[in-house]
């Protein structure tokens, strides 16, 4: 095993341990999370198979294939996390709001 | 309802960290017999101190600030449960002329148009905007269109008149300066009857110092490509 493949893999095993603490609840989530922790242990210990893949799809290396795939996912993560921020945010307008009106209301 | 009362005119002025400034701008209206409904966007510092001498004023706090957007729909709320029956918005800056209102509920109160909104550049219209402010403006009138599909003189001006159909019409979700596109959305939305009248902007050093930079532009840009994906 080389150095590299330890450190990810003690990397990801925190990460899903962080995880599995937080989201205990939904059967879902933990299902999906553990298909992720797995495919990526896989991927770490036998980055061949990425390779493989990679050719089939005509990139040269998996190491790429994984970094085009990971910008695609972070760019939906943001906009997912930029989604909730506008929807916390009218919320909060709406609560200010509310207090806003009850206290003028009230004088 | 009486169209020509103006008790039942609701001005609203969102205003943010003002100072003596605003309470002139509240001066200028009295003589009108508005009613004048002042939305404090969370300012720092509370401004009561030199607004308690003038009664006759509504006043709404926000607790934290939200943005002008915000403020002005908190306005437009209280005023529609006040029973409004034409809404005014206006800044608080001192750049608009109280005399100049109502020009805009003219069209109002005859039942010509639901919305009229302010241009300093139609012909009657006075302003010294500095020339950057000024093509920044024209560009801004191309950028509401492509997002709004109204092509006015005036991209971006506080002032505006509504009825209550209108006023009911408008959700600002928008809280920064988008707003002013959200307005121009809701009348195309609604097929709301619009009219542009022509009004003065007069900068002062102050509203200058206050007011937005040439740059805010590209800021509410933004905003309003994500209010399209994300609305």
């Amino acid at each position: 095993m080389t150095g590299i493949k330890i450190l990810l893999t003690t990397g990801v095993a925190f990460i899903a341990v962080y995880f599995f603490l937080r989201l205990r609840n939904s059967i879902f989530d933990i299902l999906i999370l553990m298909l992720l922790i797995i495919a990526a242990v896989v991927f770490i210990l036998f980055p061949d198979i990425t390779n493989s893949i990679a050719n089939k799809l005509g990139v040269g290396r998996g190491a790429d294939l994984v970094f085009y795939t990971s910008i695609l996912i972070f760019w939906f993560a943001i906009l997912k996390l930029y989604a909730r921020i506008r929807k916390l945010e009218q919320i909060i307008t709406q609560v200010v709001r509310k207090d806003a009106i009850d206290e003028a209301e009230k004088n | 309802m009486n169209l020509n009362n103006p008790n039942s005119v609701f001005v609203i002025i969102p205003f943010y960290n003002e100072n003596t400034v605003i309470s002139e701008v509240i001066e200028s209206l009295v003589p009108y017999n508005y009613q004048i409904v002042l939305v404090d966007d969370g300012s720092a510092k509370s401004p009561i101190d030199f607004l308690k001498d003038i009664h006759s004023v509504y006043f709404l706090h926000h607790k934290v600030n939200l943005g002008q957007g915000a403020a002005i729909q908190t306005g437009i709320d209280f005023a529609l449960r006040k029973g409004a029956e034409l809404l005014v918005t206006f800044d608080a800056d001192g750049q608009h002329l109280a005399s100049d209102i109502q020009s805009l509920l003219e069209p109002l109160q005859n039942k010509e148009a639901d919305i009229c909104i302010a241009s300093r550049f139609l012909e009657k219209g006075k302003h010294n905007a500095t020339k950057g402010r000024k093509i920044t403006l024209k560009a801004g009138r191309w950028v509401n269109y492509f997002f709004t599909g109204l092509f006015l003189s005036d991209a971006h001006n506080g002032l505006r008149a509504m009825n209550r159909i209108a006023a009911k019409k408008i959700r600002l979700k928008e809280n920064r300066m988008a707003h002013a596109s959200e307005f121009l959305i809701a009348i195309k939305k609604n097929k709301l009857r619009y009219k542009e009248i022509p009004a003065s902007v007069v900068y002062s050093d102050y509203s200058r110092k206050k007011g937005q930079s040439v740059f805010s532009s590209v800021r509410i840009f933004f905003d309003l490509v994500l209010h399209k994906l994300f609305e």
